[in-house]
């Protein structure tokens, strides 16, 4: 059983364990933005905005997306095998080789579907139509900005340590 | 207009996270995560939408920021580290199962809630009535 859990599939890159612990860290923090959020919003104003924010987004990034490593040091602890684990329950696939995939991916899908349940059954087509080039927006919006901070990786200014 | 406005809250949302909270993991460890997640989410959501400047229309389907950071942390990933799209698929798919699986489920328990909510304080107005 433990053996088929952790067994890595190629095509995949990920291990069955991983699958299950990707989706259910993905399914919690979705749940709780969506059960959660509004509420406080509601409760609070903007000031439960900012509360949501630290308590939702900042302890289920703890549970998602830590990484191997303690506080200053985070090269990581190694692990018997050699190398570090990553810890958090969304899964950089092929052992953190693929571009970075965040917990955003669900809260923003999940946020989608749940405004397409609880939409009237005969308009939920047209909704879904007006959505998406919202959607687009904002997908576009994030690929500038990740672009443009990913570019500081190569144009950054060579400071200490370079023959 | 709009949708400029929701790509411009996109850019900024991504560049944040993705130029601040690595950083300050490094720096601070898991409290530097946590800190970051208060300030760059919490000031996001405020410009985003408290604000409004990602497009929603009251009676539509939500759009969230969560977008522009998935986005952000792909293409932020891709640029920096050379990584490959294709590679991201599976944990895409992993992540956007769960995230409809806890839509769907959220709908109506979230309904249930507030109907009880509801009944609860009609309840309580009858006892002071009585």
């Amino acid at each position: 059983m433990y053996e088929f859990l952790s067994h890595s599939i190629d095509w995949l890159g990920m291990s069955p364990a991983s699958v299950i612990t990707t989706v259910f860290g993905a399914f919690c923090v979705t749940f709780v933005v969506i059960i959660c959020w509004g509420r406080l919003v509601e409760d609070f104003g903007a000031i439960g905005g900012m509360l949501a924010a630290g308590f939702i987004i900042g302890t289920f990034w703890l549970l998602n997306h830590k990484l191997p490593g303690f506080g200053i040091n985070p090269e990581g602890i190694a692990h018997p095998e050699g190398g570090t684990k990553q810890f958090g329950l969304v899964y950089q696939s092929f052992r953190g080789a693929s571009p970075w995939v965040d917990m955003g991916t669900a809260i923003g899908f999940g946020l989608w579907v749940a405004g397409l349940c609880e939409a009237a059954r005969g308009q939920r087509f047209k909704l879904a139509v007006e959505s998406l080039p919202r959607v687009g927006a904002a997908i576009l919006g994030g690929v500038i900005g990740g672009v443009i901070t990913g570019l500081v990786g190569w144009t950054g200014a060579n400071l200490f340590g370079y023959q | 207009m709009r949708y400029l406005s929701t790509i411009i809250g996109g850019a900024i949302c991504g560049a944040l996270c993705f130029g601040i909270w690595p950083e300050m993991w490094k720096s601070y460890g898991i409290m530097g995560g946590w800190i970051t997640a208060t300030i760059v989410i919490g000031i996001c959501w405020y410009m985003n939408h408290w604000m409004g400047v990602i497009w929603n229309r009251p009676g539509t389907i939500w759009v969230d920021q969560g977008w522009a950071v998935a986005a952000a942390g792909i293409a932020w990933a891709m640029v920096r580290f050379n990584s490959q799209f294709r590679h991201a698929l599976p944990a895409i798919f992993c992540c956007l199962l769960g995230g409809a699986l806890a839509g769907v489920v959220a709908v109506p328990i979230k309904k249930h809630l507030a109907v009880a909510r509801s009944s609860q304080c009609s309840a309580a107005e009858e006892h002071t009535h009585v």
